[in-house]
């Protein structure tokens, strides 16, 4: 495959802006287009291919805030077809009796370390964290995955069909994460979610500061930090600025010189073209809303605040702000910005018509990302308010479907939609739920009941025991 | 008084109690409760009792039955449709040891003191007052392990046992356990190699026990040519004398298999504690009646130790007849330290029985650890009881009364009033006056 085939499917990218000044010129080969317009490690995702079937009798929770009873999904050539009550489906395709059941779409997490900081945790593979300078937008956590991560088996035994690998928060800015299918392949771009937009991972607080400060660097305060930012952003700026002179400038009598590529600007560029998304850990209250200010000072948009163990606070401004709050159930004290946590955090933050999510930033997590929404819903309803599944299901689908710009794509049942869907043996908020099935784009790829459906990474073949199982 | 001697009339009766606890109740300032028509999870072998009753007096569980109407002043607490679990423990906790992961001022549990391994002892360490034993209270934790974790010896020293207490009165016990690692952890410690764990772990028992019968050898300003200080071989003695169990972290099936036959040869208790790997010796275990501490949730192989971790290794412990004893949830024991529960619920979601799961936060835990009259909703018990708004092990189960040596706790915490003071996001400013 050359790159010519792949180049329409990736509209995000710094493309946009090019093929958009290049249509005005006579047609390049691609050859001819710069190095900079080139998606280097393109998807090479591929559906496996499926057959139509419909879930009967099942209650869905459609992501879309609605709990349908005794209701159907019907899906058709790896997409859904129809969500609804009354559906009858005359041909002969595989029908799954949902009776008892519960059926949700595919669960996301939008903070995960899966491949990057893989199982087992020994140092030749901790490769989540580039901290060798505060800034490094030019590594991309795509490049640290191993794709035989053991947890991404289990992850997909928890019903996530979808997860974003982010880069560590040692840096203020820790380079480019990727969304990755939950699905077996030799290769990271054999996993990569199509035309899913680059994240950016960029940190506040404690953990950059302690880690420079302790090297008698900057940056050793949060003072520091906020500096830190900026300062790379005003590179930013102006490299984009020389970027699209030269962009305007083709094909015209003042050609300018091909500027020289720098792969840290390039990506922060990107993002202020808002082509890549800002997904930043940031636990305090005050400095959530000092980031928010630097947003607007070099006009990037923050996709999501992860950690944001203070939402509860400033819940008001993330509504106003449209900025998701990707949060833990429960988690506190490890840390000081992590003093104030309150179990009603993301409750809170649904209930100021906020974006809530629930995130796991762990392999243990992320197969239980059902349990912990389950708490986080529980402890809100525990202080007076009344929220449904139909609603905390958003905290784990659609809202980090939203935050990590695929929302068009999966994290809802909805027609058209990719068929991520699990079953559940029981409500999805009970500690006894299990994913039961676990479809991605139509495909069976986990079926608890059939231990031939099960995927193993190559990690496990052998490990405990040359012709037995590890699991 | 009067209270008092109603209780002398039924120690008489029931002839449970020590006198060293009749000390400690009279010293109590509990009212008294009867609680009304709950599902009782007894943690006894009579298991789950339908719409029973519980009377509370002067800290102790007096009674337990059907339709209880006793004549003495108390207050009742109305269980209909609720659940009652004897208040959780944690058998893996820093509780008061800790304030902030991060902040190094607030962390007690570890020492670099070369001349404290195995008498590093915790205990004066605890702090009541922190904001992590309300928080854990009012999700229904009432009791903890507490335990020293990492230090420059393969022995991390002695552990306690606390009430959720909020004042000093929490200290149940300050000597109920030595713990040492093996494994990776007891390698690194010892100079790279398991096979220098081992032979540091099996000179240090050898010498304690020839030490506790050649001490008077020993006077203070003698050559001492041991392996361990004085002061770690002496601390020793409570292990080889058997008055406490030996908690040693391990978790590789070969690692744990020595570890058994370590524990026969100096004749010691030993509790394994992680031991990922258990399950693939389950009978071994069993047959050697050593108890397991593990965290049911754990299922990664996190460790190339632990390569064989999975969701139902506590169901298949509990049914090879291991005893075990649950701590949880994954590395957040200690601030999180009531999620030991929705560790225990995953175990039953993986096949554990789940009146024997509430065991292994309740009774099971109150036995290795040599906690005294709690664990079980039984006549004789201390109170601490806790009634949930639904199946315990349930994750949109919430604690609506928690009692602790029959004293009814106030369910606030630091979590709650921020929470309270953020409720509503009007007029802020004004939040700098609300308490």
């Amino acid at each position: 495959m050359t790159y010519l085939n792949i180049f329409p499917k990736f509209p995000v990218s710094i493309l946009s802006v090019a093929v958009l000044l290049m249509a005005c010129t006579p047609e390049k080969s691609a050859e001819e287009k710069p190095a900079e317009t080139l998606e280097p490690f393109p998807s090479t995702y591929q559906a496996i291919p499926s057959e139509s079937f419909i879930i009967e009798h099942a209650t869905v929770l459609t992501g879309t805030g609605k709990q349908l009873e005794d209701a159907s999904v019907l899906v058709e050539k790896g997409k859904i077809k129809v969500v609804g009550q009354n559906v009858f489906v005359a041909t002969d395709i595989t029908r799954y009796d949902g009776n008892g059941k519960w059926v949700t779409p595919g669960i996301i997490d939008v903070h995960s370390h899966l491949g990057v900081y893989p199982s087992p945790g020994i140092e030749s593979s901790a490769d989540g964290n580039e901290m060798t300078a505060p800034v490094t937008a030019q590594v991309w956590a795509e490049h640290s995955v191993w794709t035989q991560d053991p947890g991404m088996q289990l992850a997909l035994a928890g019903g996530v069909t979808t997860f974003q690998v982010l880069p560590g928060s040692g840096n203020l800015i820790g380079g480019r994460g990727v969304t990755l299918k939950n699905v077996f392949a030799r290769s990271v771009q054999g996993m990569k979610f199509p035309d899913a937009p680059y994240s950016l991972k960029m940190a506040c607080g404690e953990n950059p500061k302690r880690f420079y400060g302790s090297k008698g660097r900057s940056p050793s305060t949060r003072m520091g930090n906020v500096a830190g930012y900026r300062a790379a952003w005003i590179k930013a700026q102006a490299y984009r600025e020389k970027w699209d002179k030269y962009y305007e400038s083709i094909g015209s009598k003042k050609e300018k010189d091909k500027p020289k590529r720098d792969l840290n600007l390039e990506t922060l560029s990107e993002v202020l073209r808002g082509n890549i998304l800002v997904h930043n850990h940031c636990y305090r209250a005050e400095e959530m809303l000092v980031m928010i200010d630097i947003a607007k000072e070099f006009g990037y948009k923050i996709s999501a605040f992860h950690h944001a163990v203070e939402a509860y606070k400033v819940a008001d401004v993330l509504a106003k702000e449209n900025i998701c709050a990707a949060v833990w159930a429960d988690w506190w004290g490890f840390k000081h910005e992590a003093f104030d946590q309150v179990k009603e955090n993301a409750a809170m933050v649904e209930n100021a018509k906020a974006c809530s999510i629930i995130h796991s930033d762990s392999a243990i997590g992320i197969q239980h990302l059902n349990q912990e929404a389950s708490k986080a819903m529980a402890a809100g309803n525990k202080n007076g308010l009344a929220l449904q599944p139909k609603d905390a299901i958003k905290w784990i689908t659609a809202n980090p479907a939203k935050a990590m710009g695929i929302e068009d794509k999966t994290g809802t049942l909805e027609e058209s939609k990719m068929a991520d869907i699990v079953i559940w043996s029981h409500n999805p908020f009970s500690i006894y739920a299990k994913a039961e099935k676990v479809f991605i784009d139509g495909a069976l790829m986990y079926d608890r009941d059939d231990r031939t459906k099960q995927p193993v990474s190559d990690f496990d073949l052998g490990i405990t025991d040359p012709e037995g199982e590890r699991l | 008084m009067k209270a008092g001697k109603k209780l002398a009339a039924k120690i008489l009766r029931t002839g449970l109690f020590s006198s060293a606890i009749i000390l400690t109740t009279f010293a109590s300032n509990a009212e008294d409760y009867l609680i009304k028509n709950a599902t009782v999870h007894s943690a006894t072998e009579k298991g789950v009792l339908a719409k029973t009753d519980i009377y509370v007096s002067d800290g102790f569980i007096m009674e337990v039955g059907n339709n209880l109407s006793v004549k003495l002043k108390h207050t009742i607490i109305d269980a209909t449709g609720k659940h009652i679990t004897p208040g959780l423990i944690n058998a893996a906790t820093q509780m008061g040891l800790v304030e902030i992961g991060a902040a190094s001022s607030t962390v007690d549990y570890s020492t670099k003191n070369e001349n404290q391994g195995a008498s590093f002892t915790i205990a004066p360490a605890i702090n009541f007052r922190s904001t992590l034993i309300p928080q854990n209270r009012i999700n229904g934790l009432t009791r903890a392990i507490v335990r020293p974790a990492g230090g420059t010896s393969i022995f991390q020293g002695q552990g306690a046992a606390i009430a959720l207490l909020s004042n000093e009165n929490g200290l149940l016990s300050s000597l109920n356990a030595q713990y040492a690692s093996y494994g990776i952890a007891g390698a690194n410690i010892s100079g790279g190699s398991r096979a220098s764990a081992y032979a540091v772990l099996d000179k240090a028992l050898e010498e304690a026990n020839y030490l506790r019968h050649n001490r008077s050898r020993y006077l203070p300003g003698f050559d001492w040519n041991f392996s361990q200080s004085v002061e770690d071989l002496d601390a020793l003695k409570a292990v080889i004398e058997k008055k406490i169990p030996l908690v040693i972290s391990v978790h590789r099936r070969d690692d744990i298999l020595k570890m058994i036959a370590l524990a026969k040869k100096h004749n010691v208790r030993l509790v394994l504690a992680g031991a990922s790997e258990a399950w693939t010796v389950a009978d071994e275990i069993a047959r050697a009646n050593i108890p397991v501490i593990m965290d049911p949730i754990l299922n990664l192989p996190g460790s190339f130790e632990s390569l064989a971790n999975r969701l139902d290794a506590a169901a298949i412990l509990n049914a090879a007849g291991v005893k075990l004893v649950f701590t949880g949830v994954n590395w957040r024991s200690t601030h999180n330290g009531y999620l030991v529960r929705q560790s225990a619920g995953n175990a039953v979601s993986y096949g554990m029985p789940a009146e024997e799961a509430i065991k292994a936060m309740t009774i099971n835990t109150a036995e290795v650890f040599g906690v005294e009259n709690y664990g079980q909703i039984a006549v004789g018990m201390e109170a601490d009881i806790v009634v949930w708004d639904g199946d315990p092990l349930e994750l949109s189960t919430s604690a609506d009364v928690v009692l602790i040596k029959g004293i009814k706790q106030p369910m606030v915490s630091r979590a709650t009033r921020l929470r309270d003071r953020y409720w509503d996001l009007k007029d802020i400013q004004k939040k700098a006056f609300t308490r």
